[in-house]
């Protein structure tokens, strides 16, 4: 789901560390061969890797939690066991890819314990869409319809990712996120052919998401926040495209869509250029994704409370699981 | 400290997910996921994986209890069926040509595996 790649510190290219190896490693993934975990791999490889999955793995964790509370809320019993689904599979999501993003860590002796607290303590991020707040009914559609699409395109674009195991769970999450993508789109349906005050709500939801969703996919270049290593993903094939070419896709399919719902984007300076092939648009606020993303967004500590207190909250579970009997702290 | 990291990594196992489609299908490996016992990751297993697909059984194996290749025996193995085609059926490809010569079908592998069923007498 997160193409945005933050800068990892330390994690410089050292003077290649093999130089034979380096180009055996090259070669095989040229070729199109898998990486698997226990390979030789190159430092910034596993590095990069390990930042793009952990940030995968806990942003699919950090969505289900706000989304889980619209359980309740749902309007129908099929809408509640539907959205319900949706949080099992995102929570199952956050489970594969911490397991990809484990075994890549093993080497430096940490684990997904150290991933939790990585995210309490600010060091991992999650995305910028988990930290914005939701208000309505229309949210829960427009998330699922074009959150949701906007990460299946840039899911779809790792698929052929050169690491094999990443690339196994991919296959499996792409699969269920065609359910999430009609899910959306069933709930977005109903209100954009629904009485005037829930167009109005559909319409207003869109409004407040549109600069979220053109954040999603990064900034077109380093020069924008000085941090995107979207070349280093992509010189190892572990992704394909550019932030700006994912962002491009993700407008070229669901404008039409957007706009055949009789809704509208609220950027008057968004227009085709048949010339370019491209649409034009207004950058969104790129210092404004920065704080959000550094967990200054309007609802980013509520979200890591969230995580906070299901963890606490499921201690006994823990407890109870334990072998040894363990003494109260 | 949590209790779960208090007696260092050995609460939670990493255990490789097996599971079977059908009763005529094999064994699939589906992925990994960490449990701290054989009950949990069983349990584990299905709300991870069985959510959807239809499965007959599941296997969850631990993953230290599993002897797996080595990146240098993998790519030893992997490239030794260079010098095999002696085993395989692609030394007797000119006997389609023959066969044809006297009028008759081939009996290739697509053929002969048609043959579960036999007119009936």
């Amino acid at each position: 789901m997160y193409n945005f790649i933050e800068h990892v510190n330390g994690s410089e290219p050292e003077a290649v560390e093999d130089e034979a190896k380096y180009a055996q490693f090259m070669e095989r993934i040229e070729n199109g061969e898998k990486i698997e975990a226990d390979d030789w791999m190159p430092e910034e490889y596993r590095q990069t890797l390990i930042k793009l999955i952990s940030m995968h793995g806990i942003s699919e964790i950090m969505g289900a939690l706000p989304e889980k509370e619209w359980v309740p809320k749902a309007p129908t019993l099929y809408r509640k066991l539907g959205i319900m689904a949706k949080v099992q599979d995102e929570m199952g999501h956050g489970q594969l890819l911490l397991r990809v993003a484990e075994d890549l860590m093993a080497p430096y002796g940490r684990s997904r314990e150290d991933l939790m607290m990585d995210l309490l303590s600010g060091d991992l991020k999650f995305h910028n869409v988990f930290h914005m707040e939701t208000r309505t009914w229309a949210d829960a559609g427009v998330i699922g319809w074009l959150v949701d699409g906007a990460a299946i395109i840039s899911q779809t674009n790792m698929l052929d990712a050169s690491y094999g195991p990443y690339q196994r769970a991919l296959q499996r999450i792409c699969a269920e996120e065609v359910f999430h993508a009609q899910h959306g789109e069933a709930i977005v349906m109903a209100l954009a052919e629904g009485t005037p005050e829930q167009k109005a709500m559909l319409q207003e939801a869109v409004d407040r998401w549109w600069p979220s969703l053109l954040m999603f996919f990064g900034p077109g270049s380093a020069e924008t926040t000085g941090s995107s290593k979207q070349e280093v993903t992509t010189k190892y094939k572990i992704r394909k495209s550019s932030n700006e070419e994912l962002r491009q896709a993700f407008l070229d399919k669901y404008l039409p869509r957007v706009f055949s719902l009789g809704l509208t984007i609220p950027d008057d300076t968004l227009r085709y250029d048949e010339e370019k092939e491209q649409w034009e648009y207004e950058q969104p606020d790129w210092n404004e994704f920065k704080q959000i993303i550094k967990n200054n967004g309007p609802r980013s500590a509520e979200r890591l409370r969230l995580r906070e207190l299901a963890y606490e909250n499921n201690r006994w579970v823990r407890r109870a699981l334990s072998n040894e009997p363990v003494v109260q702290a | 400290m949590t209790e779960e990291n208090r007696n260092g990594s050995s609460f939670y196992q990493v255990y490789e997910v097996f599971s079977k489609k059908s009763a005529s299908a094999s064994f699939q490996l589906q992925f990994s996921l960490l449990a701290p016992n054989e009950e949990m990751a069983m349990m584990m297993a299905q709300e991870n994986f069985m959510r959807r697909e239809k499965v007959v059984d599941i296997w969850v194996v631990r993953r230290d209890h599993i002897r797996g290749m080595n990146p240098e025996e993998r790519e030893m193995w992997t490239n030794r069926l260079d010098n095999k085609e002696y085993r395989t059926t692609k030394g007797y490809g000119y006997l389609r040509r023959k066969w044809r010569e006297k009028e008759q079908d081939m009996l290739d592998e697509k053929e002969i595996l048609s043959w579960k069923e036999v007119k009936k007498g």
